[in-house]
C-alpha cells in the first residue's frame, strides 16, 4: 500500500503543470534572468587586450629594444595568450592610420626622434599606452644616467634589476575560489527553490485530510493508516523536490557556468537537507493553517519570499545588515542557512562553518514533521 | 443490522446539526435517507464514517463501535461522495486503481476489480481520459466506479445525482439497484424524493437533523390524511361550485385555474367517482381527468408544514 500510493503520488505530482511550473520551470528561469542581468556586470569588468598597431619603417629597426619591450607584453607569440596587456598589429604608416580610422586599435606607434604615440580620442586604453611608453621612457633614461655615471658597471646587471619590480607585499585568498558576489543571488535562487517544495508537502497535506479535499475524505474512509498515507506522499514529493533542485543544480553548473567550488557532494547534500526542510515547512503550513488551500498558499509563498528577502535574494546587502543587527534571525531563517551553507563552502577552506549551519537546518524538519505529526494524527474533524 | 445511530448530536457552535439522530439499516435493503438542503444528511453520513466527531450518541456498524481505525469494518464499506473526489492528474483507469488500491493489495485482482468497476459505470472508451475531459455524467459515473471498484458489502451514496443529466441519472440508478441485487446493502441520501421513491425500500425523512418518519414508501404515505390530488380539465365553472366542492366530506382544497380543477382528496377510496359524480349532478362539462396518488412531498408538508424543495 505504502509502495501503491507512492507511485500514484508521484504521477499526480509530475502531472500537475501549475506545481511543476512553479518547482522547476520558475527557479530556471529566474536563474537564466540572474544569469543575464550578471554576465553584462562581468563583461563591463572584465579587461580585454588593448590592440595597438606599429609601424614597421626605417626606424623601426632602431628601437628594436623597445619593440621587444612591447612584444614581451603583447600576445605574439602563440603558446601565450593569456594575461598579455596588448595585441600588437603591425604595417606602414598609412595601414597604421587606416586601422586607426576603423577603429580596429586603439592607438598607433612610430619612431621619429623618439617614440611617437597617435590616439583618436582620450580614454582608458589610451592612457595605459601612454602610460606603458613613458614609464619604458623613463626606465631607459634612468639606465642612461646610471650608466653615465658608473664606469665599470655591468650594463646588463643594471637594466635587469631597474626593469625588476618587487612586491613586498603578498595577495593571499582565504577562500577556495576567487571571489564573486553575484553568486550569492544563485545560492539564494537555490535556497528559494529548496522551499518551493513547500507546494509539494502542502498539496501532499492537503490530499490526505478529509476536511481539506474530497479526496482526503475518500482516503480516510478507506482502512489505511494516515500516517502511512502522509509518509508514502511525503516520500514522493521529497523526491521530486530533490530531483527537480538537482535539474537545477545541473543548469546552473554545466549550462550557465556557476561556479560551486569543488565540493558538489557538499553542495548535492545542502540541497537535500534543504529540500527535506522546504517540503516539510509546506506540510507543517498546511496542518497548522485552518483555512482554505488558497489562504495556505499565500501564506506560504509569503514566508518563503519574506525568508529569501532576508537572505539576499532582492538585495545582497540585507543578509550583512541581519547578520549584523539581528544575528539571531540568521539562524531562524532557514532559506538564509542554506545559502551561508553554500557560502561556506564557497569561501572557506575548512567546513566547520558549514556544518554549523548544517546542523542548525536540520532542526527545522524534525519540528516541522512533529508538529504536523501531532495535527495529522488526530484523525476526527470538527467540520468538512 | 449493518448499521444502528442511537442518540446521535453534532453542534456546529450554537446550531444543532443532529439533534437525538437514530437510524438503523438492514442487511440488503436499499435505505434511503430524504430530506431538504441542510437537514444534516451530509453530517449524518460524515459522523457515521468517522470523519466527523460528534457530541453525543454511538455508531454502530456490523454490530461494532465505528471508530476512525476500525479498519476491518472499513474494509467493506465503499462511499461516493457528494463531490466528486477525484484527482484530475490521473486518467479514468488510474483513478479506480489508485482508490481500489488502498483496500486491495493484490495487483492482479485489483486489476480485474478495476476492469469490472469500469465496465460497470460504462467507462470502457474513456479509460485513458482525464477527468477534465469528462462531461458531468461521466464524472458522477467516475466518482461512483472509485466508491464501488473493491466490491464493499456497504454502499453510502451521498447525493451522488447532483447536478447530472436525466440520462446519467438513470444509468446511476439503475446501478445502484444493480449493486443492490448482487448483495450489498445500499444507504442513499438525497433531496430528490423521485429518486428515493423509484429506488428505496425503506426511506427516512430528516428535517432540522432529526428522524420524522421511517418506512416503505407505502407506509410513509400511509401516514398521512391526504389521498390523490384529482386534475379535471373543466372549460368553466362557478367560485358557488368551488366551495361547494371544498365543503364536501371527501376533498381539502380545490383550486381553478387555467381550465384546470385541482382537487386534493382526503385518504379513502371513491374519491375520482365521487367528484365526478358531483361535477355531473351539476351538469359541468368535463375534459381529461388525471389522479396521482400522494407524494413523499406531501408527506413532508403534512408533517412539516413546508414543501421538501424549500
Amino acid at each position: 500500500m505504502f509502495l501503491h500510493n507512492f507511485k500514484y503520488r508521484i504521477k499526480c505530482i509530475v502531472k500537475d503543470k501549475q506545481m511543476m511550473f512553479w518547482t522547476l520551470l520558475f527557479p530556471i528561469i529566474l536563474a537564466t534572468l540572474f544569469n543575464l542581468a550578471f554576465s553584462n556586470i562581468s563583461s563591463a569588468e572584465k579587461f580585454t587586450k588593448i590592440k595597438i598597431g606599429i609601424v614597421k619603417d626605417s626606424d623601426y629597426n632602431n628601437n628594436k629594444d623597445f619593440v621587444e619591450f612591447l612584444e614581451s607584453a603583447s600576445n605574439h607569440k602563440k603558446d601565450d595568450h593569456e594575461n598579455k596587456l596588448f595585441d600588437i598589429k603591425y604595417g606602414s604608416r598609412l595601414e597604421a592610420e587606416r586601422l586607426l580610422e576603423d577603429g580596429k586599435v586603439e592607438g598607433y606607434i612610430y619612431f621619429e626622434n623618439g617614440t611617437k604615440l597617435v590616439v583618436k580620442k582620450s580614454g582608458i586604453y589610451q592612457t595605459i599606452i601612454k602610460s606603458v611608453i613613458d614609464d619604458y621612457t623613463q626606465s631607459i633614461s634612468t639606465i642612461g644616467t646610471i650608466s653615465k655615471y658608473s664606469n665599470g658597471a655591468d650594463k646588463n646587471i643594471l637594466r635587469e634589476s631597474i626593469s625588476n619590480r618587487v612586491d613586498y607585499m603578498k595577495e593571499v585568498s582565504t577562500s577556495r575560489s576567487a571571489p564573486n558576489t553575484t553568486v550569492n543571488y544563485f545560492y539564494t535562487l537555490i535556497a528559494m527553490t529548496c522551499f518551493y517544495g513547500g507546494f509539494l508537502g502542502l498539496k501532499e497535506v492537503t490530499s490526505i485530510q478529509a476536511n481539506q479535499s474530497t479526496q482526503g475524505a475518500r482516503i480516510n474512509v478507506a482502512p489505511t493508516h494516515k500516517l502511512k498515507m502522509f509518509f508514502g506522499s511525503m516520500l514522493a514529493a521529497t523526491v521530486i523536490q530533490i530531483i527537480d533542485i538537482i535539474l537545477l543544480l545541473i543548469y546552473l553548473m554545466f549550462i550557465l557556468k556557476v561556479d560551486f567550488g569543488n565540493q558538489v557532494l557538499f553542495v548535492l547534500l545542502t540541497c537535500i537537507i534543504g529540500s527535506i526542510t522546504g517540503v516539510s515547512f509546506g506540510t507543517f503550513i498546511a496542518s497548522i493553517v485552518k483555512k482554505g488551500e488558497g489562504i495556505k498558499v499565500g501564506i506560504l509563498i509569503g514566508f518563503s519570499m519574506t525568508m529569501s528577502f532576508l537572505s539576499g535574494l532582492m538585495y545582497d546587502k540585507m543578509k550583512y545588515i541581519v547578520n549584523e543587527n539581528a544575528p539571531i534571525l540568521s539562524y531562524l531563517n532557514p532559506v538564509n542557512l542554506i545559502t551561508d551553507a553554500f557560502y561556506s563552502l564557497y569561501y572557506y577552506s575548512d567546513h566547520k562553518q558549514y556544518f554549523i549551519d548544517i546542523s542548525v537546518l536540520c532542526l527545522f524538519p524534525v519540528v516541522f514533521s512533529i508538529i504536523t505529526y501531532f495535527v495529522l494524527r488526530r484523525q476526527r474533524y470538527a467540520n468538512i | 443490522m449493518i448499521i444502528k445511530v442511537e442518540n446521535l448530536v453534532k453542534r456546529y457552535g450554537d446550531l444543532i446539526a443532529l439533534d437525538h439522530f437514530n437510524l438503523q439499516v438492514n442487511d440488503g435493503e436499499v435505505y434511503g435517507l430524504l430530506g431538504p438542503n441542510g437537514s444534516g444528511k451530509t453530517t449524518a453520513i460524515n459522523c457515521i464514517l468517522s470523519l466527523l466527531k460528534y457530541d453525543k450518541g454511538t455508531i454502530e456498524i456490523y454490530n461494532k463501535p465505528m471508530k476512525p481505525d476500525a479498519y476491518d469494518i472499513k474494509r467493506n464499506i465503499g462511499i461516493i461522495m457528494q463531490n466528486v473526489a477525484v484527482f484530475d492528474e490521473l486518467t479514468v483507469f488510474e483513478n479506480i486503481d489508485y482508490f481500489c488500491g488502498l483496500y486491495i493489495s493484490d495487483k492482479s485482482t485489483r486489476r480485474t476489480l478495476v476492469d469490472e468497476a469500469i465496465e460497470f459505470v460504462g467507462l470502457n472508451d474513456f479509460r485513458k481520459f482525464y477527468p477534465k475531459k469528462l462531461s458531468g455524467g461521466l464524472l458522477r459515473r467516475l466518482n461512483i466506479a472509485c466508491g464501488i471498484a473493491h466490491k464493499p458489502k456497504l454502499i453510502i451514496l451521498d447525493e451522488p445525482t447532483v447536478a447530472v443529466d436525466p440520462q446519467s441519472r438513470n444509468n446511476i440508478l439503475e446501478g445502484i439497484q444493480r449493486l443492490n441485487k448482487e448483495g450489498a446493502t445500499i444507504v442513499y441520501t438525497s433531496h430528490y424524493m423521485e429518486e428515493v421513491e423509484q429506488i428505496c425500500t425503506r426511506i427516512s425523512i430528516m428535517d432540522k437533523g432529526k428522524i420524522i418518519a421511517t418506512g416503505t414508501n407505502d407506509e410513509l404515505k400511509g401516514m398521512i390524511n391526504s389521498g390523490e390530488k384529482i386534475t379535471v380539465e373543466v372549460f368553466k365553472i362557478d367560485y358557488s361550485i368551488l366551495e361547494d366542492i371544498r365543503k364536501q366530506p371527501n376533498f381539502i382544497s380545490a383550486e381553478y385555474s387555467g381550465n384546470l380543477l385541482v382537487v386534493k382528496s382526503n385518504k379513502g377510496k371513491n374519491n375520482l367517482v365521487a367528484l365526478l359524480d358531483y361535477l355531473k349532478s351539476k351538469d359541468i362539462a368535463i375534459g381529461k381527468i388525471y389522479s396521482e396518488p400522494p407524494t413523499l412531498n406531501d408527506v413532508f408538508l403534512e408533517i412539516t408544514g413546508k414543501e421538501l424543495r424549500d
